[in-house]
């Protein structure tokens, strides 16, 4: 294929600022769907999953011949769009030669917007603004130039007008992607090199690699090597989504799809890795690879002890599709045997539990997040530390680093001042401030990751009726004055529900959680005390009554069956709850230092 | 298909209006529904499966049987009594609300053939039974107690309840004592219970029912057992109380985890089928899906229940734990260790093959009935 003819794209957006509107709009003018999109696409799939093979719509290989009389081939790859995966995004869009900045007409420059957006700009991708949402009755094309502008000084004079719904506009785009978007420029005589930009196993196929060839070509029969562990596979198969998987004959410079070689793990085809040929390798891997970094973690163990052999299983079969989860095995004096797993962030936490519990069927106590500290020791070695109960002593601890946050707020002027309370509150470190247009303002703050674990997001929702938005992004470890809070029932610490929190915090977090702890316990037949301590200082404290009785009036004819069921209901869930000493803990209160509220 | 004498429950589902504690299967309805859905209950005991099969018991619940003429309860019973020919001594029962009754209908009903009234007193405080929602008042109790009398009811119960909101340990008291006076030959004491789907439940859940907390709810309990001892009511059940002989033999077939057959709207019976398996059904609840279903003759049935031997156990400790006569457990297996811990906990007592709660377990006769639960 002649590299003038493919421009690799992608669609910067915010949230319902109409990515995916859009996405199905091109892929329909350049015939890769007709008409009832939807259907057609979905039938596909089906078929596809009949055969075994599962398929992402990462990215997509259409056909568009433009007004100069040339076909093109267009490759749009798409981007996830959460902050958890901004390491995954940086590598879709060094995949690419430009972008379309997706704004809302009504929106505006949101948050997310400037931090891919800069991202693209960092790597110099060709950006075009695209106006979304035209149709609609308050739509302000000036407003939103006024904000790309300003927001991300990029030239907006030629931003194009659309409406993903209706079509308005998208000729213009698919002319603009021709006109405006470089071809890629690599050398095809040069060895292979293949960036990774997404994987996901197949239990057929084994791993199935998403990359962009940047040099030479790959095809089926080729040796390749994976450049960051010098691993060699047999390639099987090459090919596009058009969006209907394709196989071909190879992939060229510039192009743009899949290679498959029974590669049996994912962590052999990481995101950002190079391919290269076996035989004759580049000398040089393309640049930005790194290992997938865990960001947050948390203790995951069955409910029922019976069951770690099953989550055992559970988590190595996650792990097949989802190279970044790390897991190791970990004991809690209160849990049993469990596991210390790392994500990239909350929403990754979210969704692996989710997985594991409706896709294998397992009942998970999760303890509460907690992010990676560097303790200094006063005998000067360093530990990393996620697990609160990991802590040194006290007496043995000479500094510690906590993990921080640059993050980018952007919020009508009206909620500035709420946003920065909050932000202080949570012992954010004030930046700098933008300001986009005379409506809005983007707050620069720096905040320890720990403080955006509990409930900063839904903070932000409620103190701005919903109007901020949030990106942030990891910029490296500060010292910070922290303790560890222990939790302790009758007198006894429950390892799983201590907790690492500045001191200045230690109070009302402690006390907090006493009191969320009181909330969901239940009665038992013995008086509970819950403590909060630091050491052996008891910060906070209360008292769960015994129950005295229960519920036993009367039991006639037409009451057995309910009465019965309600029994087995009872008696299930004290199968779900945890014996800690002589106390039942249900599995919610493992997570109530989540949330607490302040 | 069962042949030895089997308890027989007919339900009414009619009530002058609906309190607001209560959850059983009950309508303020007025109109010719009423006599529709007497003819569909007469229809429904006539297509009986079980015909024939004579009656140990026979009990009319509601709603408010009362609630119904003279001319319709006679209909009904009669109907019973010649589907399922009673044993000699058959206990005939009707509940009765003190204010829908007079001199004709009891007497009617003994005419009938009912030989025991269980009258739904609940308090004789007129302020508790306004917010519990009662159509009668305090002096129609001891009016209602001397006309059963008079028409010649010589089993006669009295239910009341207690933990009712606002009551004092005091007024509980003066109450038990008034009831007692009354002379019943039986008291069924209950402890009021706040059930999902009322309108306590939802004033509970906004805070706006001020009831006693748990210690005094005990201690209004254990006042019950013991006044009414002192006044030769044995205890023979955690909420019943009788005078020698006078236990509801109706009632202590359900606690024996005996078969029931039962008819009309909301009804729910329990038999056992040719293989001996045990089912327990449910009937459509509201009067005219119940009439329509009998009329167009459709499935009856809104839920069935299919008790495995296993479930059925477990429904036999849950019963039989809460007679004063015990729990056989040569009969059920039982978690032997947990009876251990029971005993140490002082909430049963263990004799030969019988297991009895103590005073305190009674508090606790979930609770028990959970731990003796094999897994």
């Amino acid at each position: 294929m002649d590299q003038s003819l493919i421009r690799n794209f992608c669609i910067i957006a915010h949230i319902d600022h109409g990515k995916s509107t859009l996405a199905d709009r091109i892929l329909e003018a350049t015939g890769a769907v007709r008409g009832t999109a939807q259907e057609q696409m979905l039938d596909t799939m089906e078929l596809e999953r009949e055969r075994g093979i599962t398929i992402k719509m990462t990215a997509v290989r259409m056909t568009y011949t433009a007004k100069d009389g040339n076909t093109y081939q267009f490759n749009l790859i798409d981007t996830p769009g959460h902050v958890d995966f901004t390491y995954e995004v940086s590598r879709a869009l060094y995949a690419c030669e430009g972008a379309l900045l997706l704004v809302d007409a009504t929106q505006g420059v949101e948050a997310q917007t400037i931090a891919n957006a800069n991202m693209a700009m960092n790597q110099n991708l060709t950006i075009i603004p695209v106006v979304n949402k035209m149709d609609l009755p308050h739509a302000d094309l000036e407003m939103a130039k006024e904000e790309i502008e300003n927001a991300l000084a990029i030239d907006a004079s030629e931003a194009i007008p659309c409406s993903a719904k209706t079509g308005l506009g998208l000729i213009d785009i698919l002319e603009a992607i021709v006109e405006r978007i470089p071809p890629p420029n690599g050398d095809p005589e040069a060895p292979l090199r293949a960036l990774i930009f997404d994987s996901h196993f197949d239990s057929y196929q084994g791993a199935v690699t998403y990359c962009r060839v940047k040099d030479g070509m790959v095809k089926p029969g080729d040796k390749i090597k994976m450049m960051s562990t010098d691993k060699v596979f047999s390639v099987d198969e090459v090919g596009v989504f058009r969006p209907a998987l394709e196989r071909g004959s190879e992939l060229s410079t510039g192009e743009v799809g899949f290679v498959t070689g029974a590669i049996k793990s994912i962590g052999d085809a990481s995101v950002g890795d190079t391919i290269t040929s076996a035989e004759n390798s580049a000398t040089v891997a393309l640049p930005g690879y790194r290992k997938a970094k865990p960001m947050v973690f948390c203790g995951l163990y069955p409910t029922d002890s019976d069951e770690y052999e099953d989550l055992r299983d559970a988590i190595e079969k996650l792990r097949l599709n989802d190279a970044s989860l790390d897991f190791e095995p970990e004991t809690s004096a209160a849990l049993g045997f469990g596991f210390r797993c790392g994500f990239l962030g909350l929403l990754h936490m979210e969704i692996a539990r989710e997985r594991l519990e409706r896709e294998f069927g397992l009942d998970l106590i999760l303890t509460a997040p907690s992010v990676d500290y560097i303790v200094h020791r006063t005998k000067g070695d360093e530990l990393h530390i996620s697990n609160p109960s990991d802590m040194p002593p006290p007496n043995e601890i000479a500094r510690i680093e906590e993990p921080v946050v640059d993050a980018t707020i952007m919020v009508p002027n009206e909620y500035v001042g709420a946003v920065m309370t909050l932000c202080q509150e949570r012992r954010g470190v004030f930046k700098r401030s933008e300001y986009p247009t005379h409506k809005r303002t983007t707050i620069y703050y720096s905040l320890p990751l720990a403080e955006i674990l509990l409930d900063f997001f839904d903070k932000l929702k409620s103190s701005t009726r919903g109007y901020a938005s949030f990106d942030y992004e990891f910029s490296g470890y500060q010292d910070s004055e922290l303790v560890k809070v222990d939790i302790m029932l009758n007198g006894d610490v429950v390892d799983a529900l201590s907790f690492i929190v500045n001191r200045t915090f230690s109070y009302p977090r402690g006390r907090a959680i006493v009191e969320q702890l009181r909330k969901v316990v239940p009665r038992q037949q013995y008086e509970v005390k819950i403590q909060a301590a630091i050491g052996a200082k008891i910060i906070a404290a209360d008292v769960i009554k015994p129950f005295r009785k229960n519920v036993i009036a009367k039991c006639y004819g037409g009451d057995v069956s309910r009465k019965r069921k309600l029994l087995e209901k009872q008696k299930k869930g004290k199968k779900r709850m945890k014996n800690i000493g002589s106390i039942e803990v249900p599995q919610e209160a493992f997570l109530s230092v989540l949330k607490v509220a302040e | 298909m069962s042949t030895s004498p089997v308890a027989i429950y007919l339900h009414t589902p009619f009530c002058p209006s609906k309190c607001g504690y209560c959850d059983f299967n009950s309508y303020a309805m007025t109109g010719e529904i009423i006599d529709q859905t007497v003819e569909a209950i007469i229809l429904e005991l006539e297509r009986s499966p079980w015909r024939g099969t004579s009656a140990k018991t026979i009990f009319f619940g509601g709603g408010t049987p009362t609630f119904l003429s003279e001319k319709q309860l006679t209909r009904l019973l009669h109907k019973v009594l010649e589907i399922h020919p009673p044993v000699p001594g058959c206990e005939i029962t009707s509940e009765a609300n003190p204010g829908t009754v007079d001199m004709p209908k009891f007497a009617a009903m003994v005419q009938a053939g009912f030989n025991r009234i269980s009258l739904g007193a609940q308090s004789f405080e007129q302020s508790d039974l306004l917010t519990l929602g009662r159509v009668h008042e305090p002096s129609h109790i001891a009016r209602a107690v001397a006309m059963a009398r008079e028409a010649g009811f010589r089993n006669l119960n009295l239910d009341l309840m207690f933990a009712l909101p606002g009551q004092s340990r005091k007024a509980w008291s003066i109450n038990l004592q008034t009831a007692i006076d009354l002379k019943p030959d039986h008291l069924s004491l209950y402890c009021l219970t706040i059930e999902p789907n009322t309108r306590y439940y939802r004033l509970n859940l906004r805070g706006m029912l001020d009831l006693p907390d748990d210690e005094v709810q005990r201690e209004m309990y254990e006042e019950a057992v013991t006044k009414s001892s002192q006044f030769g009511y044995r205890q023979y059940e955690i909420s019943n109380f009788a005078q020698e002989g006078k236990e509801c033999q109706h009632n202590l077939c359900y606690w024996r985890n005996e078969c029931y057959y039962s008819y009309g709207p909301g009804a729910v019976g329990c038999f056992e089928d040719q293989e001996g398996r045990r089912l327990r059904y449910t009937n459509m609840k509201h009067p005219s899906l119940y009439v329509e279903a009998i009329s167009l003759g459709k499935k009856l049935w809104c839920d069935e229940d299919l008790i495995d031997p296993k479930t059925s156990e477990f429904e036999q400790i849950m019963l039989g734990i809460r007679l004063n006569s015990g729990l056989d457990v040569s009969r059920v297996s039982v978690d032997t260790r947990s009876i251990k811990t029971l005993v140490r906990r002082g909430w049963v007592t263990h004799k030969e093959n019988y297991l009895f709660l103590t005073p305190e377990g009674r508090h606790f006769c979930s609770e028990v009935a959970l731990l003796l639960s094999p897994n």
